[in-house]
């Protein structure tokens, strides 16, 4: 284990959000400065490093720490392109996030042990994103369902310990069938570290048994974080814990987890071919479509806001199953760039309704008449997210859903082309109802449900808790606009699938 | 049969004897003997192993003696414990006459 | 060798010293002049075991000691192998951590505690280094006999459980040394080495090995044989609950391993493997299934041992029935992982306990707040006897599912562990979620014990760090012997 720069900045990306979280553990309640330096200090030190390992990567510099761990299965930090699109994401929405978060608990409770939980939710989805190998993700995916846990039973009512119990039962249970995966295949063929076609395929005939058992179990592992039918259960429940980590947790971090995780075991540990050998990608597109119409459908039904978007996360986060089992390189970039833009969108969305929730008290979807008169720019945020949802030019949504169908096209399936026809129009059906109500009803007669105020607030809400959204609604509408350069998460995409596929 | 194996099944069943009242017996004074009727089978058995050679088996001797002492320690521990908590219970059954008060004198 | 015999003598005569220059302890000075000398006597106790540790780690070849000069055959050897260095250093590790916890924390151990841990230390080393049969009674007797005393060091209420525990454990040795004396008599020696060389399949050799189980598996609290360690556990004082749970049921344990693994012909071994395999999955059920409902946090933490203790059976049925040397490394990686998580999940308990002053797992409501350092410890520990990575109990699962993995047929042999790993999350985050709940907190009684709580995660540290020593220890063990 040499300890040069380029092994150890994989370890320091790591550390700038663990440590500032370990010692926010021992912070008082009332030191709120101390606190809050460690937060931001953690975040800014995690984009430099990340700013660093961009430019590092970009001249062609390779980033790998290695330590042992088990026979044949040592603990690898890598820094790819596919592990620093999902770095970049994560650090910059934590610092939104992080933002978001300090305005929004106020002087709560407990915010030493939130924020400390928070930083090391971070740094295990960065630790898993820099996995260079599966028992490395393991690892990080396990500690990522222990970190959140803390999260989502934060108010310690008695729905949030049912729905930390539940989300529990879970993920605990995923895990271990990605453990019994990772431990099978590593029987088979020895942990091997990510490499873009997979490291498989010379031993596909030989145990395709074996292959194709432990595919379900790594799959039925990932798939509970990554919300596929029928293990997403969780994900509605979860919305009882505090809007930031709702933002977070399941529209960035946990959900994220699970889909980037699929992509992993997909494209660098199967390799497209051996998956496609194996038929391995035609059931996971089924149960891919059968969620998003799943997810849609049930978003529809929900008459509480928060919901709404739970169920509309798991449908759209299947759109990257999708564009992954779709198997080509169109697909693949529509799944893989969609990872990015649900990301942005989904987030503004969440801090859109935590807002409306901490200033207004709205919750439900009959609440929110006229919220446009009354919050104009977070509505606008909202509406920028929801339309980039439902795929209207020209925000980042658009982008994904047009690669997506594309791809479908291009691997003649086109009942996939319209599974994501009609979830667009779902989309539609579920949130321009919220967009019409929040510009074109008249606000409530008997006012808003439980209105609040700030000292000293100059805007519509605190400026914690506005200026997240504006800034991911920003990002949402950048990406969309300058897809076609190489630093948007567009151009982004294309070179890793390029790489994939050998074009 | 010879003197060996006759002392050798003897044994087995006093040890099975034992063995029986430790699980039946509720009495803990009783169980204490059963377990010591235990350990007196085992040593005879070893005692008519070491018969079965000429001269007499040394180690065997050895073991039964070592057995014997192992036996006593653990019996001398287990009486005192038996018998302390026996006492224990006797002592709070028994009227307690040295009490400051009863609920009778309280105050209302 | 001489390390080792150093690490065995010292606790032996602190015994001694203690009982001639100590008065009991009651005050605060004379715990910590106590407990600071057993403090000392155990860390150099630690250090001369890791040096023969070091030392047979290097060599890889076992070393006999014949005490007294005698020749083979008639001369008590004693033995040390990695095994057997790695659980002297194990044992003086748990005795260290126990010995730091009752010196510097408020609650502190019972006051006859530190002669008889020593005593305990001494004859539990003596156990590790025995090579052959008898030698393993007497040191075995030797360490009940001590664990029965420090159990009842608890007051009147825990006589009866040591009472029962006492009886058991007597009846057992003697069906131990029974099958012993069957041994004996069929092939005329005791020493384990010689013994491998003529041992038969044959009746006499069937019926002893019998016996001996018999009576191992319930000194070791193997399911079905169990029933008197949650009642122990119960009344006895905190650290002794420890020692018990980490370490005296382990010696059984590795007498058990060394009978069927080098004692038995591999014919028999074959065949009782799968049974001990099957015994061990049955233990994780049902020992889990009991933690789960029993509503006294004590006995939840007994019988996490008695479904932690089916882990263990299942690696030794497994390496029986296979004849796998490097199977070896899932069993003793449990045993260690499992006493540094017991030790902590009791002296977590034990905090919460005394200062939430309530024995049942519903007192514990909203300890993230009131003890959060001993929740934490509880959490971590526990997290360990799940299996998450990176722990030693992740380890030790890995190294035991490998080779189930590699062969189909072994597949029905994976539901079991899958099992294990489900029931044992169950009633550890039954414990955990329970512990953050905000709306109905159990207030303190006293004010937390900070030092005792920080003590408590020590041990729960050290086993998760065991993942960074895991391929060297995983290398050690699997050489078998």
């Amino acid at each position: 284990m040499q300890l040069s720069w380029s092994s150890l900045l994989p370890v320091f990306i790591l550390l700038s959000s663990m440590i500032p979280g370990l010692l926010i553990f021992a912070v008082r309640e009332e030191q709120v400065s101390l606190r809050t330096t460690l937060n931001l200090t953690g975040v800014v030190l995690k984009l430099f490093f990340v700013g660093l390992m961009l430019y590092g990567v970009s001249r062609g510099q390779d980033f790998r720490f290695a330590l042992p761990f088990l026979p044949n299965a040592p603990l690898v930090l890598h820094g790819d392109a596919l592990s620093l699109q999902f770095v970049t994401l994560s650090s910059v929405l934590w610092l939104a996030t992080t933002i978001y978060a300090i305005g929004y608990l106020g002087k709560a409770q407990l915010r030493s042990r939130f924020f400390a939980y928070f930083s090391l939710c971070i740094s295990a989805t960065v630790g898993l994103a820099l996995a260079g190998n599966l028992i490395t993700f393991l690892l990080f995916y396990e500690l990522l369902t222990l970190a959140t846990f803390p999260l989502v039973v934060h108010r310690g009512t008695p729905e949030s310990l049912r729905a930390g119990r539940i989300y529990l039962a879970y993920t605990i249970g995923g895990g271990t069938m990605l453990m019994l995966g990772v431990a099978l295949l590593h029987s088979l063929a020895n942990t091997q570290e990510f490499i873009a076609g997979g490291y498989l395929s010379d031993m596909a005939e030989a145990h395709d048994v074996g292959l194709r058992v432990a595919f379900v179990l790594m799959i039925l592992g990932l798939g509970v974080k990554a919300a596929l039918i029928p293990l997403h259960s969780w994900l509605p429940q979860a919305m009882v814990a505090p809007a930031p980590v709702s933002a977070l947790l399941h529209a960035v971090a946990v959900v994220k987890a699970g889909a980037f995780g699929i992509i992993r075991v997909v494209y660098d540990v199967y390799g497209v071919e051996t998956s496609t050998n194996l038929s391995l990608t035609q059931p996971l597109l089924w149960l891919a479509a059968a969620t998003i119409l799943y997810g849609s459908v049930r978003a529809l039904q929900q008459q509480d806001l928060k919901k709404r978007l739970a169920y509309s996360t798991v449908s759209q986060v299947s759109y990257i199953t999708l564009g992954v089992a779709l198997v080509g390189p169109l697909a693949a970039i529509g799944g893989i760039v969609h990872l990015m833009h649900q990301g942005l969108m989904k987030i503004t969305l969440f801090f859109c309704a935590g807002n409306f929730s901490a200033t207004l008290g709205v919750h439900k979807i009959q609440e929110m008449d006229g919220l446009g008169n009354r919050m104009p720019m977070t509505m606008a945020a909202f509406t920028i997210g929801a339309l980039g949802m439902i795929g209207v030019p020209p925000i980042a949504g658009f982008i994904s859903k047009w690669y997506l169908g594309a791809g479908a096209l291009q691997s003649d399936a086109m009942w996939a082309l319209l599974v994501i026809m009609v979830s667009s129009l779902l989309n539609a059906a579920y949130f321009l109802p919220l967009v019409y109500r929040g510009w074109f009803c008249a606000s409530p007669q008997q006012g808003w449900p439980a209105e609040q105020s700030w000292p000293g607030q100059r805007f519509e809400t605190h400026w914690m808790l506005l200026l997240p959204p504006l800034f991911t609604a920003l990002l949402s509408i950048l990406a969309g606009i300058f897809a076609g350069s190489f630093f948007s998460p567009l151009g982004w995409s294309q070179f890793i699938v390029a790489r994939e596929f050998s074009l | 049969m010879n003197s060996g194996a006759f002392y050798l099944s003897v044994g087995m069943a006093v040890f099975l004897i034992g063995l029986h009242g430790l699980l039946v017996l509720q009495d803990n004074l009783r169980r204490v003997i059963a377990v010591n009727l235990m350990g007196a089978g085992v040593f005879l058995v070893l005692v008519a192993l070491a018969t079965r050679t000429d001269p007499v088996d040394p180690v065997l001797q050895a073991l039964a003696v070592t057995g014997l002492v192992v036996a006593i320690s653990a019996t001398a521990f287990a009486l005192r414990l038996v018998s302390a908590r026996i006492r224990h219970q006797q002592h709070k059954t028994k009227p307690d006459d040295g009490r400051l008060s009863s609920h009778k004198d309280k105050p209302r | 060798m001489n390390y080792a015999l150093v690490s065995v003598a010292l606790p032996m005569i602190t015994v001694v010293l203690l009982f001639l220059v100590a008065a009991p302890v009651y005050s605060r000075l004379q715990t910590l002049v106590t407990g600071g000398l057993v403090i000392i006597i155990t860390v150099i106790s630690l250090s001369t075991s890791w040096l023969a540790l070091l030392e047979a780690a290097a060599q890889s070849t076992t070393s006999y000691l014949a005490i007294g000069g005698w020749e083979d055959g008639l001369a008590i050897r004693f033995r040390l192998t990695p095994v057997v260095a790695l659980m002297l250093t194990f044992t003086a590790l748990i005795h260290l951590l126990l010995a730091l916890y009752g010196t510097f924390s408020r609650h502190g151990v019972p006051k006859d505690y530190w002669s008889l841990s020593c005593f305990l230390h001494g004859s539990l080393a003596a156990l590790w280094l025995s090579a052959d049969l008898f030698n393993l009674y007497v040191t075995l007797e030797l360490l009940s006999l001590s664990a029965v005393a420090l159990v009842a060091l608890a007051g009147p209420g825990a006589w009866k459980p040591a009472a029962d525990y006492l009886l058991l454990s007597l009846a057992a040795s003697l069906c131990y040394l029974f099958g012993v004396a069957l041994i004996y008599g069929r092939y005329g020696l005791l020493d384990i080495a010689m013994l491998t060389v003529v041992v038969n399949d044959d009746l006499i050799t069937r019926l002893a090995l019998l016996l001996m189980t018999a009576g191992l598996m319930l000194k070791a609290a193997l399911w079905p044989l169990h029933l008197w360690l949650p009642a122990a556990h119960a009344s006895a004082p905190t650290a002794v609950s420890a020692l018990l749970s980490a370490l005296v049921v382990k010696a059984p344990l590795f007498i058990l391993w060394v009978l069927w693994s080098q004692v038995a012909p591999p014919v028999m071994a074959q065949q009782i493997g799968p049974v001990f395999a099957l015994i061990g999955i049955l233990a994780l059920v049902f020992g889990g299934f009991s933690a789960m409902r029993t509503p006294y946090l004590k006995v939840l933490v007994a019988y996490s041992t008695v479904a932690q203790l089916g882990y263990a059976l299942m690696a030794l049925g497994l390496l029986l029935a296979w004849q796998q040397p490097e199977m070896n490394s899932a069993l003793w990686l449990f045993v260690i992982a499992h006493g540094l998580a017991k030790t902590s999940l009791f002296l977590a308990a034990g905090q919460m306990q005394t200062t939430l002053g309530t024995k049942r797992i519903s007192g514990l409501r909203g300890a993230t707040q009131t003890t959060p350092i001993a929740m934490f410890a509880f959490a971590v520990a526990g997290g360990s006897l799940i299996g998450l990575p990176p722990s030693g109990g992740f380890l030790a699962k890995w190294v035991l599912l490998e080779p189930l993995l590699s062969q189909p047929q072994n597949w029905p042999w994976v539901l079991g562990i899958l099992l294990g790993t489900l029931v044992s999350a169950a009633y550890i985050f039954r414990l955990v979620v329970m512990a953050f709940d905000r709306a109905r907190i159990n207030p303190p009684d006293i004010s937390s014990d900070h030092v005792g709580q920080w003590l408590a995660l020590v041990p729960a540290v050290l086993v998760w760090g065991m993942a960074l020593a895991g391929e060297q220890l995983i290398q050690l063990l699997g050489e078998g012997i």
